[in-house]
């Protein structure tokens, strides 16, 4: 592997400028940053508006010139077909050709990009039914809703099957099912070997998903590591359990005084994302008719899993936490409590957690929640309460990971 | 390749989608057949095709025109205004494939709409004849002069003669201390010109007047009806009463009475025409007066018994079938089609950096200066030997870029005639207006939108 083929994307002092009228510079949009994102990994590229996100984007796929600086892809220039032909785009709004279908939208891109004709019939319908919209795809794409409009543009982007993935706001405009299942496709997309640029204002998504974050303000990156390294506080300790007597919650708050910290105890609260996904899959259990996006499946046999290898990353552990603690019913939150004394040396496992949701874990001791979330990833066959759940579930048995309702049913059973 | 085609069909059916075109092709459709039925002429059935023809044709080439224009500005415009580029140019396809593509998808529409309307056109000419009721003297003109394809023989004078005769007269003249005192004598010379000009193809009273034509050559040299067409104008010098001139013509291989009145192997044909002046006029006579070599006649006498004044002829032609109504047709749409192609590829091009209306704008004047051209270029000539260089720097090329859609390479002129569009004339126009004008102007757009920011800077 060259020197400069060691990334996936890799910007060297990238600067824009854009001049007024006179051609003197008018606003640095980038200035001079140097972005290395590796082969494999998902990063999230944050900044508030203006910050030059969107133009560093641009500037790496080639539709703005760099004032300063280079730009490389994947070892070579976005403008080279043999670069773009492994690139897969999505921009911050989805720009596709209103009186084209989806359908039609699909296979033009997929010409574009010369597949054969049998090869683009297979994957239009595969990424039809992956994004949720199989019934829709002979709509013309000007009569789509933003969100279904974002699911199109997603297909389209992943239609040659890219090794990277360039994601502009990928859910802006999505309903929450919709942006789960998205972003359940980027983890396993990654899992496949794929490296992605997602750049968003959802942060919690980007912390749910990202190895890696940078975060631009002015053009200039102002602070860039792994999510996990950023976020944890060395210095505090959560501990999660069930609902607790008032005699041991007293207990616990004489033992964080005797260590010399006070201890704040409140009711974990679940997230609206869940509840919310929970509500919408009861109808869809009612079979309710509705024009708009159904639920994709999981992810289509077509986008290759390429043999680059993961190494155990903190990606892994985050999606493995994510699946099982998101997965509790609101019901379970009810019953535990939240306590965090602070600070402690003790920590990770429950800020894993943490990071990966804000929803509690069932179990009543920290140290249960690994051994639950490693003996979680056998496949069940469990009648399925959740359907978005059971249409992913091809891609939970074919990675052996957890699948969700298996851990509610525990949660439940557990609780009872 | 694949690309470029996936983006020429993407084009199409954008294209189809646009309401200007559906306007079109419905007019079309609609006035086509109406016109057929209403277009009346000078009464003759000749008339009635030849109106038929020139406005049917005139309007599908006035009509594709503008629907080309609208589309070759719009599509590219659009793309980027829409950003629907974006998403393109971050596939594998080199900018240069998107605006061939798109050119490719236009020129492909046109084929078809082309085919489309001239086979309408085509269909309702040959029906017209069946479906009123002409004599058969007006069938047989009709058959004769449009069903047809005729090449002419046009009488040309030796400029460079006239010119060293008229300065031969101003040195005389000069000699002779007889120029006139008010006049320059750049003018003085430009009037002897004329004079010269006038002379040699004036016929006095009682004279005669004789033109040779070489290459008279049929598409059917044994095709006993075949006919030969004398073509003129007239002038007389001085008053004629009605404006009518009686001539008497001779046609045929007169080189015979050269010799002396002896035996005569090809006919030599008379033939008494009154003709009215500055109207062009037209007789037949059969093709087997042209000698075996091609060699052709034809002498005018100046009847002094009728006439009493000079006759000045104009644009004397011998015209020949040479070629079939229905090549000639496909020709005049080739030619139509050339227009179209240079058209689409101006609008595409000047999309690759103007912004809609500009270029629609841009296209429109270049479409209505090509149909005015002779007018244009004429005008701006004059200018151009007062402003000197920098007209031949900037104005001149400029001007060279604008195709000719009018005088000849104006289809329609030809069909209405029955001439035939020569297959030198038209691979000259292919050549010219396709492969070298329209080539620049594409190169120049695609050499552009190479270079240009497909996004818009947004901070």
């Amino acid at each position: 592997m060259s020197a400069e083929n060691a990334y996936a994307i890799e910007t060297v002092a990238l600067t824009k400028v854009f001049p007024d009228w006179w051609g003197r510079a008018k606003v640095v949009a980038v200035d001079g940053l140097d972005l290395q994102i590796g082969y494999n990994e998902i990063y999230g590229f944050l900044g508030p508006n203006g910050s030059g996100k969107t133009t560093t984007i641009k500037m790496i796929l080639n539709l703005l010139r760099p004032t300063k600086g280079h730009a490389f892809v994947l070892g070579g220039m976005c403008d080279d077909p043999d670069i773009s032909s492994r690139v897969g785009y999505l921009p911050e709004e989805s720009y596709l050709y209103r009186y084209l279908t989806a359908r039609e939208t699909l296979d033009f891109y997929g010409r574009i990009f010369g597949l054969p004709r049998e090869v683009r019939k297979e994957r239009i319908e595969t990424l039809l039914e992956m994004v949720g919209l199989t019934g829709m795809g002979n709509r013309p794409v000007g009569t789509f809703s933003k969100g279904m409009a974002r699911r199109i543009g997603l297909a389209q982007a992943l239609i040659n099957d890219p090794d990277l993935l360039i994601l502009d706001e990928p859910t802006a405009g999505m309903d929450p099912m919709g942006t789960r299942q998205m972003k359940d496709l980027f983890v396993e997309l990654a899992r496949r070997g794929k490296t992605i640029l997602l750049c968003s204002h959802l942060l919690a998504d980007v912390e749910d998903i990202c190895d890696r974050i940078g975060i631009l303000y002015g053009g200039t990156m102002q602070v860039e590591g792994a999510v996990r390294e950023l976020l944890q506080h060395q210095d505090q300790t959560e501990i999660r359990t069930g609902r607790l007597s008032a005699a041991a919650l007293a207990k616990i708050h004489a033992i964080a005084k005797e260590e010399g910290y006070n201890c704040d105890v409140h009711k974990p609260v679940d997230k609206l994302e869940s509840y919310f996904i929970n509500i919408v899959n009861q109808a869809l259990e009612q079979k309710q008719v509705t024009s708009g996006a159904g639920a994709g499946t999981g992810i289509t046999g077509f986008l290759a899993a390429r043999p680059i290898v993961r190494t155990e990353s903190l990606l892994d552990q985050l999606v493995t936490a994510r699946v099982d603690a998101t997965a509790s019913k609101a019901e379970t939150a009810t019953k535990t409590e939240h306590v965090v004394p602070t600070p402690s040396p003790q920590t990770d496992k429950t800020l894993l957690d943490k990071l990966a949701t804000a929803r509690p874990a069932a179990e009543p001791k920290t140290e249960k929640i690994q051994p639950h979330q490693q003996e979680a990833p056998k496949p069940v066959e469990t009648v399925k309460k959740d359907i978005l759940e059971g249409l992913m579930e091809r891609k939970n048995k074919a990675d052996g990971r957890t699948e969700a309702t298996q851990s509610d049913n525990d949660n439940e059973g557990r609780h009872a | 390749m694949h690309s470029l085609w996936a983006i020429a069909r993407n084009t199409l059916s954008q294209a189809i989608r646009m309401k200007a075109a559906v306007v079109v092709v419905v007019l079309l459709v609609v006035l086509l057949p109406l016109m057929s039925v209403t277009m009346e002429g000078d009464g003759t059935l000749l008339g009635k095709l030849q109106t038929f023809v020139s406005y049917g044709l005139g309007l599908v080439s006035l009509l594709l025109c503008v629907l080309t224009i609208a589309i070759s500005t719009f599509t590219l415009s659009n793309d980027l205004k829409r950003k629907h580029l974006y998403l393109v140019v971050t596939k594998p396809v080199r900018r240069h494939q998107i605006v061939a593509g798109k050119l490719l998808g236009i020129l492909l529409l046109n084929i078809a709409l082309l085919s489309v309307f001239g086979a309408i056109i085509y269909g309702l000419t040959l029906t017209m004849p069946g479906m009123i009721d002409a004599d058969p003297a007006q069938r047989e003109r009709a058959q004769a002069e449009f069903f047809t394809a005729r090449s002419g023989l046009k009488v040309t004078y030796d400029e460079a003669e006239l010119i060293k005769r008229a300065e031969q007269r101003f040195t005389d003249l000069r000699a002779a201390d007889q120029l006139p005192r008010d006049m320059e004598q750049a003018q003085v010379l430009r009037e002897l010109l004329a004079q010269e000009r006038m002379v040699v193809k004036s016929c006095p009273s009682g004279r005669t007047k004789r033109w040779d034509f070489d290459g008279v050559r049929f598409k059917n040299p044994d095709d006993p009806d075949a006919t030969i067409f004398v073509r003129y104008k007239l002038e007389t010098a001085g008053v004629q009463p009605n404006d009518q001139v009686y001539g008497v013509w001779k046609i045929g291989d007169l080189r015979q009475l050269d010799a002396g009145v002896g035996q005569v192997k090809t006919p030599i044909y008379d033939a008494l025409q009154d003709a009215t002046v500055r109207t062009f006029h037209e007789f037949s006579v059969p093709a087997d007066a042209v000698a075996e070599d091609g060699f052709l006649g034809v002498a005018f006498f100046n009847n002094p018994s009728l006439n009493n004044t000079t006759v000045i002829l104009d644009d004397v032609e011998v015209l020949f079938h040479s070629g079939t109504f229905s090549t000639n047709y496909l020709r005049a749409l080739v030619m139509i089609y050339i227009r179209l192609t240079f058209l689409a590829a101006l609008g595409v091009s000047l999309t690759t950096w103007l912004s809609f209306p500009v270029a629609i704008l841009v296209c429109l004047v270049a479409f209505f200066a090509g149909t005015a051209s002779g007018f244009i270029a004429e005008s701006i000539d004059g200018l151009g030997t007062t402003i000197g260089l920098v007209y031949h720097l900037t104005l001149r090329p400029l001007l060279w870029m604008i195709p000719q859609f009018d005088g000849d390479h104006n289809p329609t002129t030809y069909i209405i005639n029955g001439r035939l569009i020569e297959w030198p004339f038209l691979s000259l126009a292919i050549l010219v207006t396709i492969f070298v004008k329209a080539a620049v102007v594409l190169l120049l757009g695609m050499w552009i939108f190479r270079r240009r920011e497909i996004a818009k800077a947004v901070v």
